[in-house]
């Protein structure tokens, strides 16, 4: 009547293999923190999304500060400064796979000063902003998403700069070597992250939201 | 930052973290820092120099390598032995006790079979009682129809009890799908029901499943629960109950695949391969 | 903690007196995992304490129509004070205590993937929730309007805009939940981080134990739910500090937005609470039934759809908002859909005790008192979920009854069965059996005591939140009901609390493996040395334990 099977499930005849760690914790933790970091800015950036267009309270609107201070050729100018400082860290990092200190102290250098130049340049818009235009995060919606979106950033940026001042500073100790690069890059995977995050900011607060 | 416990051991320690009041430092000063939002302003400051000094002291614990402590071994070691035995094995069929019970069931088919057929002495039953109650036999059919049809659940008894075509095809679908669904559900459920298997099918369901819709149906639609007659409605689910529980329990019992190779899974045929699907008697 | 077990320097007894101070700071300066996983629940416990004394004080006052033992004012800082403290300073830090102690002992690790963040995830965690109760005398002492926050746990805006939320008891619950989010956040990235790049030789993701799985997919759900959570409040605190518009209904802010950002949080939060209930007893029940887990496969698929579907069903919780009847519908469709591999999982663990040879100690009781109990509250949660009837019942004590249903009868059952099951791995000592068995029958009764009627109040209208009621409603029997349920679920925590000293004091010795357990924690010491194992182990199947044991017939040849 019934079906008289032969013997169950073949039994595997060895042991498993030891396995391979697919990711360091390093940089499966960056990836984390970052994925967060993403969920964050995400929700800062659906609000300012949801509320373009929204504001009762009128001036100054946003194409008016935007334009009229000159802001874009400004902030397109800041924007490839940050931009670039990406392609340095990479270089630095390569440099300082191939333990050539030198060539990574430069071009950290470099990077570190792209990050000032746009953190300046940032600091000089909000001043011809609030000075100018008299646009403060009490003004209106606009005012409020605006330095609020702009303003995390920008500390992002800011602690950034801070832990490659950091690096930067071991290094000309000569604290730094070699066998540091994959702490390092862990570093310049935040940076890439922080410019990224510019990308999306950028587009929704100087091209959607104009 | 990278993982760093994963230090090798040595004849008598292991390397472990070293501890650290750092984190406990920088969490306080953070702490202070927001403390000072909602404070005085001074707070944030002593705050941000907590955290300062906490952080500074982190760093210097892993940058540039992190700083360990050799934990010596105890004493004491821990050992799993072998402890075969005291273990009662379910021996099923095939010599082995390795297996997903039920590893016979009912053919699906006999379930869809058993309930149509169950469905359909249910029907007589209904048809029987609307010529005793109202005299017509589209009586209960309509009721059931009435379900989903809100023209039809208002009407009253003697209006039931006319040829409705609407009510007729909603009541018969309906009554036709609950049947097979129901019977798959047996033909399913029964193999696993240990003993009393046609008390369970012919009693305790339809018992249960009387009970939730008498329950159920005062409260969802009064109006139509005012039409039915509870006893009648038992017998008839004890009828279904007993036809497909019997048709159910009676038909030939397969073997499901588990213990199957992939070959004999998908049925190929080949010297050296011995068959055993269904085949074999 | 009164016992400390001092590495190097074990005697006889394994326990050591040190002086005070130097025992105090081992535990501040500690980066070991058992430690910090013992101060987490140990915190959790201490503030499950203070959220139950608030909820006894409301029910003092609403045992009777037209009391007076708090004023209106009290009323509402209790309910919020209450939600708040069970959701972020009593589930959050048990969870994520459990998960530190024995996640890294199931994957065969010595400790979590950031040992120092670890702690500091902790400490933010433990000055968060005291900045939150320092409300309590900060916020009146400094400007005298209002003391501890008073506008319920979830904050609704406009109410909680400088208007008409004066003082600064809002910006503290603000911040004292940023504090402690940061360091859930933190941890939640270790556990992550752990899982996926710290597990031992063999041990494939297929091979993980059901509690290292679960907890994966609720440290992933904190990792993306908890950021917006501290996005939305930071633009309050804009809004309340720096004159901000962003629920300000006046400049043009919407207070629906902070609806849907605060439960875009509020609803992957639930099952970032309720996923280690299902961890727990997904442990226990094998162990107690003598069998394997019932659909291993299916638990872990079930786990990661519950994981991304609680992502997109934060409506439900706005149905009675006036919202369009498309996005409802579209809400109540996609909360039906987690209904789904919610039930998978109830039938497996139903699966799993089918035909086992069930031992029903405590751990075991409070599996099964959670089975039950949370089938229940599943069940007005799909109820819940049908717009028509979320209308008739939205913001009423059903809704309460429901909710505790879930999180008591849910949550905290189970972490009762995981206290009575893991405390002689972690401290060495066995739990009394019979004291145990009296907590169980006492919080039980007292549970469904409390919590049942309020489903019958819930129905005759009385509504969430109101500090005292006419005595013509019909809800005096059923309130009076509830407050008597309190009475005797306070006798059950107070087994416990005596329970656990006593057996601290003079319990039986546990040994490595008191339950004949299969998971690796059981095959270390109780409690584990700081290294945890001497060798990293090495695993062949989901079960490594109970290869070691049973040579002759390993799980490995069949999985």
């Amino acid at each position: 009547m019934s079906a008289t099977p032969t013997s169950p499930v073949t039994p595997l005849l060895s042991p498993p293999e030891a396995m391979s760690q697919a990711m360091d914790s390093g940089k499966c933790g960056m990836l984390c923190l970052i994925c967060s970091e993403i969920t964050f800015f995400g929700t800062l950036l659906a609000v300012y999304l949801f509320y373009i267009g929204k504001d009762p309270a009128g001036t100054p609107t946003p194409s008016e500060v935007l334009e009229v201070s000159a802001a874009p050729m400004k902030v397109v100018f800041n924007s490839f400064f940050l931009l670039t400082s990406s392609i340095w860290i990479t270089l630095a990092v390569r440099s300082l796979r191939k333990g050539a200190m030198r060539a990574f102290a430069f071009w950290w250098l470099l990077t570190i000063l792209f990050g000032i130049e746009f953190l300046v340049g940032t600091g000089m818009e909000w001043y011809g902003m609030i000075a100018d235009q008299g646009l403060t995060i009490r003004t209106n919606l606009f005012g409020s998403g605006f330095y609020t979106v702009v303003g995390f950033h920008a500390a992002h940026v800011a602690i950034g700069l801070f832990l490659l001042s950091l690096v930067f500073v071991l290094t000309l100790l000569g604290f730094m070597h070699k066998r540091h690069a994959e702490k390092i890059e862990l570093l310049s995977w935040y940076w890439h992250f922080v410019d990224g995050i510019w990308i999306a900011v950028f587009t929704i607060v100087y091209i959607i939201g104009r | 930052m990278a993982h760093d416990t994963q230090q090798p051991g040595t004849e008598n320690g292991i390397h472990l973290p070293a501890p650290t009041s750092s984190p406990f430092v920088c969490a306080f000063g953070v702490t202070l820092i927001f403390t000072g939002i909602v404070t005085i302003w001074s707070v944030s400051i002593i705050g941000f120099v907590i955290a300062l000094v906490g952080a500074i002291r982190w760093w210097k614990e892993v940058l540039p390598d992190n700083v360990h402590q050799l934990v010596p071994l105890e004493e004491e070691r821990v050992s799993i032995d072998p402890k075969p035995g005291g273990v009662a094995h379910l021996m099923v069929p095939g010599g082995t006790h390795r297996a997903r019970i039920p590893i016979e069931i009912h053919p699906y088919g006999a379930g869809a079979i058993g309930g149509l057929l169950g469905g359909l002495s249910m029907a007589i039953i209904a048809i029987v009682y609307g010529i005793i109650a109202e005299g017509s036999p589209w009586y209960t059919v309509n009721i059931l129809g009435a379900t989903i049809l809100p023209s039809l659940s208002q009407e009253d008894a003697s209006q039931l009890a006319q040829w409705h075509t609407w009510g007729f095809l909603f009541g018969t679908l309906i009554h036709v799908s609950m049947s097979i669904m129901i019977g798959l559900l047996y033909g399913v459920v029964l193999p696993m029901i240990p003993r009393g298997r046609i008390l369970f099918a012919a009693a305790f369901i339809p018992l249960l499943w009387s009970g939730l819709a008498w329950g159920s149906l005062r409260v969802v639609n009064p109006v139509l629960n005012d039409h039915v007659d509870w006893t009648w409605f038992i017998i008839s689910q004890i009828v279904f109950g007993a036809v497909c529980g019997f048709i159910v329990t009676r038909s030939e019992r397969i073997s499901t695949m588990q213990n199957w190779s992939m070959l004999e899974r998908t049925g190929m045929e080949s010297p050296g391969v011995p068959s055993i699907g269904g085949d074999d008697e | 903690m009164t016992t400390l077990k001092q590495p190097g320097q074990t005697n006889g007894s394994g326990y050591l007196r040190a002086p005070f101070l130097s025992r105090l700071h081992e535990w501040i300066s500690t980066a070991d995992h058992k430690k910090l996983g013992v101060m987490y629940v140990s915190t959790g416990l201490i503030f499950f304490l203070i959220g139950g004394l608030e909820a006894t004080m409301m029910r003092w006052q609403l045992a009777v129509p037209g009391n007076t033992v708090l004023s209106p004012e009290d009323f509402n800082r209790l309910f919020t004070m209450h939600g708040t403290t069970m959701v972020f300073l009593v589930g959050m830090p048990i969870l994520l205590g459990v998960a530190n102690y024995f996640v890294p002992l199931q994957i065969g690790a010595r400790d979590l993937a950031f040992p120092r963040l670890n702690a500091f995830g902790f400490w933010l965690f433990l000055f968060g929730g005291l900045l939150l109760y320092f409300s309590y005398f900060g916020a009146q002492g400094l400007y005298g309007m209002g003391s501890a926050p008073d506008v319920g746990w979830f904050a609704y805006a406009p109410l909680t805009e400088r208007t008409y939320s004066r003082g600064h008891s809002t910006d503290y619950w603000i911040l004292g939940l940023l504090v402690s989010s940061f360091g859930s956040i933190a941890t939640g990235i270790n556990l992550i981080t752990t899982i996926l790049t710290m597990r031992c030789r063999g041990m494939t993701l297929m091979k993980m134990p059901l509690l290292v799985w679960l907890m994966l997919i609720d440290a992933i759900l904190i990792m993306i739910a908890m950021p917006p959570l501290a996005a939305a409040q930071v633009m309050l605190l804009f809004d309340r500090l720096m004159g901000a518009h962003f629920f300000d209904p006046q400049g043009g802010g919407s207070a629906v937005l902070w609806q849907n950002l605060f439960w875009f949080f509020g609803h992957p939060e639930v099952y970032i609470l309720i996923l280690p209930a299902f961890a727990y007893v997904s442990e226990i029940i094998p162990v107690f039934c003598r069998k394997v887990i019932f659909g291993y496969p299916l638990m872990v698929a079930a786990t990661v759809s519950i994981g991304f579907i609680s992502l997109g069903v934060w409506v439900h919780h706005m149905f009675a908002l006036g919202l369009s009847p498309m996005v409802n519908t579209i809400f109540m469709g996609s909360t039906f859909l987690i209904a789904i591999p919610t039930g998978i999982k109830m039938f497996n663990w139903v699966g799993t005790m089918f035909g086992g040879k069930i031992r029903f100690d405590t751990p075991m009781l409070f599996c099964t008192g959670f089975l039950a109990m949370f089938l229940i509250g599943g069940l007005t949660g799909v109820m819940l979920a049908t717009v028509p009837f979320d209308w008739q019942v939205s913001d009423s004590y059903f809704v309460v009854g429901h909710f505790h249903y879930v999180l008591f009868g849910g949550l905290v059952f189970s972490i009762f069965a995981a206290i009575y099951y893991w405390f002689p791995k972690v401290t060495g000592k066995m739990l009394s059996e019979s004291l145990g068995k009296c907590q169980f029958w006492l919080l039980f009764i007292g549970f469904n005591l409390t919590f049942g009627p309020m489903h019958v109040s819930g129905m005759l209208g009385m509504p969430r939140r109101i500090y005292t009621y006419h005595a013509d409603r019909g809800w005096e029997l059923w309130n009076m009901l509830s407050s008597i349920g309190v009475l005797i679920q306070i006798a059950g925590v107070l087994f416990f609390a005596w329970n656990v000293f006593r057996s601290l004091r003079s319990g039986r010795k546990a040994g490595p493996d008191p339950w004949d357990a299969w998971t690796l924690e059981w095959s270390t010491a109780s409690p584990p040395p700081e290294y945890n194992f001497e060798e990293e182990p090495v695993v062949y199947s989901r079960r490594p334990l109970w290869d070691k044991k049973h040579p002759e017939d390993p799980d490995w040849k069949y999985e």
